[in-house]
């Protein structure tokens, strides 16, 4: 466990300083740090919550627009920062979000992504996005209403006598592959060959252009997801010994599962409202966690906790940094980890996924 | 919760008729019993002749279509889910641990029902799950991981489980199904002492004839839905009784220095007779209560899963 936390905070470190020193504008990272520590941010407090709070809350308030600040200052605080915080919320949501859909559903195939819920948020937000833009600040609701959505269509496409995995992620399939033909259909709706560029990519999951507005969208969820999260975890543990077992134990078990999995439609919900349909996150981190910390949820919950950032962040410098200057979405690159692990999983453990 | 004055202490079902589905036959037709407190008492009768079915619906983890259940004066129908899970326990024949959970930790999820949302687990709870560990006899298997047991220990397990759920009513599905003799004792033998040094309630579902016979103080017999005879042992056990009940002729043995009956099958009774016994369904018909075929549960469906390679081997019996 503490190996795990040791681990992923020092590789969220290490991607962090290679996030805020390289691109197109180059530091060193002695530079970054220089610029992170500014002064000229930290001595006024008008610019920090400017930063934090938003253009109209500053202006509401009339805060000034204090001393000009360095063009490293200004890049690494408003561009290159809230991009790395963004990916550590949304790689939080993700493992979070996977880790819960796996106890609920009972079924470690179950993530956000492979059942449908991504796509269901996925569309419901680019309908948003394309045909409500006044409406934007309600991203992340509507991303969990599509999520929640979809997540009930592809249960009760499942149902049949119970949910069982193969049928769960078939329907998640074909939940996914109805929303992805629907999200294609708008991008020609979109005329504007920036727009569609800008959708595609978001389609494969994005951290290019996270700023402050989308940290500000993500945060209170990610830290909702967590409590709820954290606070559920013994429920989640006996919700594992099976329905009867945890009902003999004075549980509500269909309660319990619908709350568990609201918690989980709004972590995937939040973050594919910011990031768009990153895949595979869900589904590794939990399992990665689960083979170093054991099932037990409060464990796994704090693992995912560092694990889900590790991976994202990391994902995502490889992603801006890689091909630069190129910027591939980051899901392409959790898609190619995901995608090798997921036949590593189906080839080593020969009982993985049997119904 | 809601008090009934004409009850007093004990489990009591009172006309249960219970099915699957609204257009499913009936399971359980109508049968009223009840269960003696402090007592051993075991459910006996044919695959799918509904005893795990009723042991369900009187942990109140089926819902009846009509009867009651009273549970020490109150109507088990009003009382929380938690605070049931604290008088009652039940342990299910199907029933999963997760990969790495330890004997330790399934036990301690005993403790759910008494610990508030946040709760730590306290001295209190602790105490539980170690008395839980010791009193089936599993305290040195702590660590070990629960997949890793044989299936004795782990139906040693899970009865720790239901232990430290510190319960006056415990009900068990079939727990000595698939072991072998000395297993079979070990788990008979940490529930009498369940019974004898805590006073605790069993009801026990079992196939065992002779087991019944030398543990249980009070047994059911049911056949299609239907409570065929109850009381004492050596009043069920008879020759007569277990023709009505499993289509079976036995020789019933007094073995006086254990003060208890064996029984020793001897062959199918002859279809004639068993034809002869107007509008009683076979055994193999698997019809309930109401004569209409029913779709089989439990040890019944296995029952049958593993029989079906040999059809015509199954019916020259």
């Amino acid at each position: 466990m503490t190996w795990l936390i040791a681990v992923s905070a020092g590789i969220v470190a290490l991607a962090a300083v290679a996030q805020l020193s390289f691109g197109s504008y180059g530091m060193t990272p002695a530079q970054a740090w220089a610029a992170l520590a500014d002064s000229g941010v930290w001595r006024q407090p008008a610019i920090l919550l400017r930063l934090l709070l938003g253009e109209a809350f500053a202006q509401a308030r009339g805060l000034s627009q204090g001393q000009p600040l360095a063009t490293a200052t200004l890049i690494v605080w408003n561009v290159r920062l809230p991009r790395v915080l963004v990916g550590i919320m949304v790689g939080t949501n993700l493992a979070y979000s996977g880790s819960i859909f796996q106890a609920v559903t009972r079924n470690e195939l179950a993530s956000p992504y492979l059942l449908g819920v991504s796509s269901g948020a996925g569309l419901a937000a680019l309908v948003l996005m394309v045909f409500f833009p006044a409406w934007l600040s309600l991203l992340p609701l509507a991303a969990m209403a599509g999520g929640g959505l979809a997540f009930l269509m592809v249960y009760a496409i499942a149902w049949n006598r119970g949910a069982s995995s193969v049928r769960l992620v078939l329907a998640g399939v074909i939940v996914a592959a109805i929303a992805g033909s629907l999200h294609t259909a708008i991008f020609f709706y979109a005329r504007d060959a920036n727009v569609f560029q800008n959708a595609l990519a978001w389609t494969a999951g994005t951290l290019t252009g996270a700023d402050w507005r989308q940290l500000r969208l993500v945060a209170p969820w990610t830290a909702l997801t967590v409590v709820l999260g954290l606070a559920g975890a013994r429920n989640l543990d006996v919700l594992a010994l099976g329905d009867g077992p945890a009902s003999a134990l004075g549980m509500a078990v269909e309660r319990t599962r619908f709350l568990m999995s609201a918690v989980a439609i709004m972590a995937a919900g939040s973050s594919v409202a910011v990031a768009g349909l990153v895949g595979f996150v869900g589904l590794i981190v939990p399992h990665v966690v689960r083979s170093l910390v054991g099932s037990a949820h409060w464990r796994l919950l704090i693992g995912c906790l560092f694990a889900g950032p590790a991976l994202l962040v990391s994902a995502d410098s490889f992603a801006r940094l890689v091909v630069s200057p190129t910027q591939l979405p980051v899901g392409v690159v959790t898609g190619l980890f995901g995608g090798v692990f997921f036949l590593f999983l189906m080839r080593k453990r020969r009982n993985f996924a049997k119904p | 919760m809601k008090r009934l004055t004409s009850h007093r202490d004990g489990l009591t079902g009172e006309r249960l008729r219970v099915r699957y589905g609204p257009r499913e036959p009936l399971i359980i037709d109508g049968e009223s019993l009840q269960i003696p407190q402090g007592k051993i008492s075991a459910l006996v009768g044919a695959n799918g002749s509904g005893k795990s079915t009723l042991l369900k619906t009187l942990a109140r983890q089926l819902p009846q279509e009509s009867g009651n259940i009273v549970l020490d004066g109150l109507d088990i129908a009003t009382i929380p889910t938690r605070e049931l899970a604290r008088k009652l326990g039940i342990l299910f024949q199907e029933r999963h641990a997760p990969g790495d959970l330890t004997v330790e930790e399934l036990v301690s999820h005993g403790r759910y029902p008494h610990r508030r949302f946040l709760e730590s687990l306290c001295a209190e709870d602790e105490t539980a799950v170690r008395n839980a560990m010791e009193m089936a006899g599993i305290g040195e298997l702590r660590h070990r991981l629960v997949r890793q047991l044989s299936g004795g220990q782990k139906q040693l397990a899970w009865i720790a489980m239901a232990v430290a759920q510190a319960p006056r009513y415990l009900l068990l599905d079939e727990p000595t199904t698939f072991l072998d003799m000395a297993h079979q004792f070990d788990v008979m033998d940490v529930l009498v002492r369940l019974n004898r040094d805590l006073g605790m309630s069993i009801v026990l579902v079992l196939h065992d004839l002779n087991l019944a016979a030398r543990y249980a103080d009070r047994l059911f017999a049911l056949r299609a839905g239907k409570i065929i005879a109850s009381g004492a042992p050596d009043a069920v056990l008879t020759e007569e009784t277990l023709r009505r009940v499993f289509d079976v002729d036995t020789l019933i043995v007094r073995d006086e220095a254990r003060k208890t009956v064996c029984c020793i099958p001897l062959k199918r009774t002859a279809r004639a007779e068993q034809g002869a016994r107007a509008g009683q369904p076979g055994l193999n018909d698997f019809t309930g209560a109401d004569g209409r075929a029913r779709p089989l549960k439990g040890t019944a469906r296995q029952g049958v899963d593993r029989l079906q390679p040999f059809p015509e081997r199954y019916q020259e019996v």
